[in-house]
């Protein structure tokens, strides 16, 4: 058998031929329609497979949407083992499938309606791309391509469809604390013209006294009479004063309260006989 | 002398260590102990990166994934068996899995899945095609050269990032030239859940088939499509540990190692497999993506305050810095953790809820070739209260982080806020004090020292 091999390597080469030239899917006799559901006549339009449709059609609340054609390999009607339609949303990418009913000369046929298309593809707000694949098994190029869009028209009566995005790890938004406001103090100006204006009061008090007579003439007789008591009283007082700025500026309550202590007991002491001196001249009749 | 043991102990404790940060103790589970000889490549490269394999059946009786108690193994491979025996049920799996250990499940449509399997996966939400068989065809990217009828061997490039703010740590590097076989595999649906991520999705066109029920034509009962079927998916549990379903087993055999492949009209091409199935097991068994905290630091940063670390508590409005030190483990070292671009390393401070979050900022005087500091300062907000510094960085393929420093916030001290002088609305009232001070004294020395004025009052008194 000699001449087997060169025979059986042309055999071979004649199939790979015909795998070759084998073909591809693709389909004929596309039609699609919009059917409302009262039976009004809808949208019809004729599908081609090499270029799509240049306008969107629009899918109701209760319309439904009708796509036959058949899937032919090489121009012969045949069944596919894959026909699906599959509406894909621009933006995020998702793509939902519907196969279609397939015979075997290979009409094939799908109705979709709104209830049928997922929530994320119905919120969509660009419309959907649609197309059409159809593959089998073999050596025949399968089909992909992109034949219509759909806007899809949601009822506006109807809520609208819920949707809500899959919690996924990431990154979370930035939060800044919002800072109370810091309190906020009158302009300055005022500030001071009122704290001048209190500040005046003082010698208005003192020029209204001397107006009156007021005056320092027994300083030098009370002073001759009890000079301890009166020094160290009025003394005392000026103390205690000074307890109070020292507090105030830079002591605290307990270094404070032992000085107002001894401040106030000689306050006390000295009191009793500088106020007893002032006592007997008021008894003199000399106040 | 002391810094040379330490070094020693050093570099022994790396060289122990030169694998997964989790163990090395891996358990492979095949029907037959003879067919490893077809894993021989990927079980050589495991065994080569450190890995100690013991090899059972789940028909055998010692085979047990526990011991007292503690896991017996580190990591487990499954292979696709007839069925999974007793000492192999998805509670067991699911306790082993929760003890930390990383399960790497391989499927194939050959073989049915055992029931085991299938619940152990709706346990972590993944669904497998009904009946348990199911087989993933691509009549757009198939072999031409093994697979030129069925179409069951799927060529798909490098599966790039899973999304932009993720690092690619399973393509990264690929040849643009090589491309993965999947042959005969089964495809999975995911379940909505943030723990599950996909490695390798199918390519738009593909579509699982149930190929006793289904071999005409797919009318009905389609199972998933395009992007929705996960060909590799992924589960990482709260505690870091690790969960690979592959679905197609054939992907780590020998002959797919070194296989030329053809798409319909392309050019034969190696495939991408090894690389690509050293860096699934990789991940899987803890050798990259693992991330390390090795120290957190916060401290007050006004000047002239102490700048002691970790104070236990702060005061409202305290102006603080707080710095987090990141490495990741790479196959053999810790290398300084890089976070990837779009993404942002966040911290919280909280209480409840969050009342700051920021992004912490990469600070290279901190940082060296091992770690990385990421540092933010911000001013405590004005609310006094138990707070907590928290870092929660979790990220699909990388082991989670999740820090919490606690510290009392105090509010202010009345010795803190500003004096009254400093304050110009409070200026009259000061003036008042002193003007009546004035007035006070003064009245005091008239009242005792001031002389009787004409002799009008007097005459009025002696009357």
């Amino acid at each position: 058998m000699r001449f087997s091999q060169p025979l059986a390597s042309a055999l071979l080469l004649a199939a790979a031929g015909v795998a070759q030239a084998a073909s591809s899917w693709s389909f004929d006799d596309g039609s699609l329609s919009i059917a409302a559901k009262k039976g009004a006549e809808g949208v019809k339009e004729k599908l081609n497979a090499k270029s799509p449709l240049s306008k969107a059609v629009s899918l109701g609340s209760a319309d439904t949407l009708k796509v036959a054609l058949t899937a032919k390999d090489n121009g012969k009607g045949k069944r596919p083992h894959q026909a699906f339609v599959i509406l894909k949303e621009q933006d995020s990418g998702l793509e939902a499938p519907f196969p279609l009913n397939t015979k075997e000369n290979g009409k094939a046929v799908v109705q979709i309606s709104q209830k049928e298309i997922p929530a994320p593809l119905l919120v969509s707000t660009k419309p959907l791309k649609a197309s059409i694949v159809i593959g089998s098994f073999g050596s025949a190029q399968a089909y992909n391509g992109q034949v219509f869009d759909i806007e899809i028209k949601t009822d506006p009566n109807a809520p609208a469809p819920q949707y809500e995005k899959a919690l996924r790890y990431g990154q979370k938004p930035e939060i800044y604390h919002i800072f109370r406001a810091d309190p906020k103090s009158p302009p300055k100006v005022i500030s001071l013209f009122f704290a001048l204006a209190v500040i005046a009061t003082v010698p208005a008090l003192f020029i209204g006294w001397l107006t009156l007579g007021a005056n320092l003439n027994h300083l030098t007789k009370a002073m001759g009479a009890a000079p301890l008591s009166h020094a160290s009283f009025f003394g005392s007082i000026i103390a205690m004063e000074f307890v109070f700025f020292m507090y105030y500026t830079s002591w605290n309550l307990f270094q404070t309260l032992p000085v107002a202590g001894v401040v106030g007991a000689v306050t006390v002491l000295s009191g009793t006989k500088a106020l007893g001196e002032v006592q007997s001249r008021r008894l003199a009749g000399e106040r | 002398m002391r810094s040379l043991v330490s070094f020693v102990v050093l570099l022994f404790v790396a060289v122990v260590s030169a694998i997964s940060t989790t163990g090395n103790r891996l358990l492979v589970v095949l029907e037959d102990v003879a067919e490893k000889e077809g894993y021989s490549k990927f079980l050589g490269d495991l065994e080569g990166r450190g890995f100690k394999l013991s090899i059972e059946t789940p028909k055998s009786e010692s085979l047990s994934l526990f011991h007292l108690g503690e896991r017996a193994y580190d990591h487990v491979i499954l292979f696709p068996t007839k069925g999974k025996g007793p000492n192999l049920t998805a509670n067991l799996l699911l306790q082993f899995f929760g003890a930390n250990g990383n399960i790497l499940l391989t499927l194939s449509s050959g073989a049915a899945t055992p029931s085991a399997l299938v619940s152990l996966l709706t346990e972590l939400d993944i669904q497998l095609p009904a009946d348990r068989t199911g087989l993933v065809v691509d009549h757009f990217n198939y072999d031409s050269t093994s697979a030129p009828d069925t179409h069951d061997v799927l060529l798909l490039p490098a599966p790039g990032p899973l999304r932009s703010d993720i690092k690619d740590i399973f393509s990264a590097g690929a040849p643009a030239n090589e491309l993965i076989a999947f042959p005969h595999g089964v495809g999975a649906a995911l379940g909505a859940s943030e723990l599950l991520s996909p490695i390798l999705r199918a390519p738009s066109t593909a579509y699982s088939y149930n190929p006793k029920e289904q071999s005409e034509a797919v009318v009905d009962d389609l199972f998933a499509t395009g992007e929705q079927l996960a060909l590799i998916s992924t589960f990482q549990a709260r505690n870091s540990a690790r969960f690979t379903l592959v679905g197609a087993a054939e992907l780590f055999q020998d002959k797919w190692f070194d296989a030329d492949v053809k798409k319909t009209g392309g050019k034969a091409v190696k495939t991408f497999n090894r690389e690509f199935a050293k860096r699934v097991s990789g991940w899987t068994f803890q050798e990259i993506g693992v991330l390390r905290v090795n120290w957190i630091e916060h401290h007050l940063s006004e000047v002239g305050a102490s700048n002691e670390s970790n104070p236990k508590i702060y005061r409202i409005k305290n102006d603080v810095t707080y710095t987090i030190s990141l490495s990741e483990w790479s196959w053999d070292t810790w290398n300084a953790f890089a976070v990837p671009k779009n993404d942002a390393l966040q911290l919280e401070f909280s209480m409840l809820s969050p009342f700051h979050r920021l992004p912490l900022t990469h600070d290279a005087k901190q940082s060296n070739a091992e770690q990385a500091a990421y540092t933010s300062s911000f001013k405590l907000p004005d609310q006094h209260g138990i707070f907590n510094f928290k870092v929660n960085f979790k990220r699909p393929f990388l082991t989670n982080v999740e820090e919490k420093n606690t510290v009392s916030v105090r509010h202010m001290a009345h010795d803190e806020w500003p004096r009254s002088f400093v304050i110009s609305g409070a200026w009259p009232w000061i003036a008042g004090i002193g003007a009546t001070v004035t007035g006070w004294l003064a009245f005091c020395a008239l009242w005792m020292y001031s002389g009787p004025v004409g002799g009008k009052k007097e005459s009025k008194k002696t009357q």
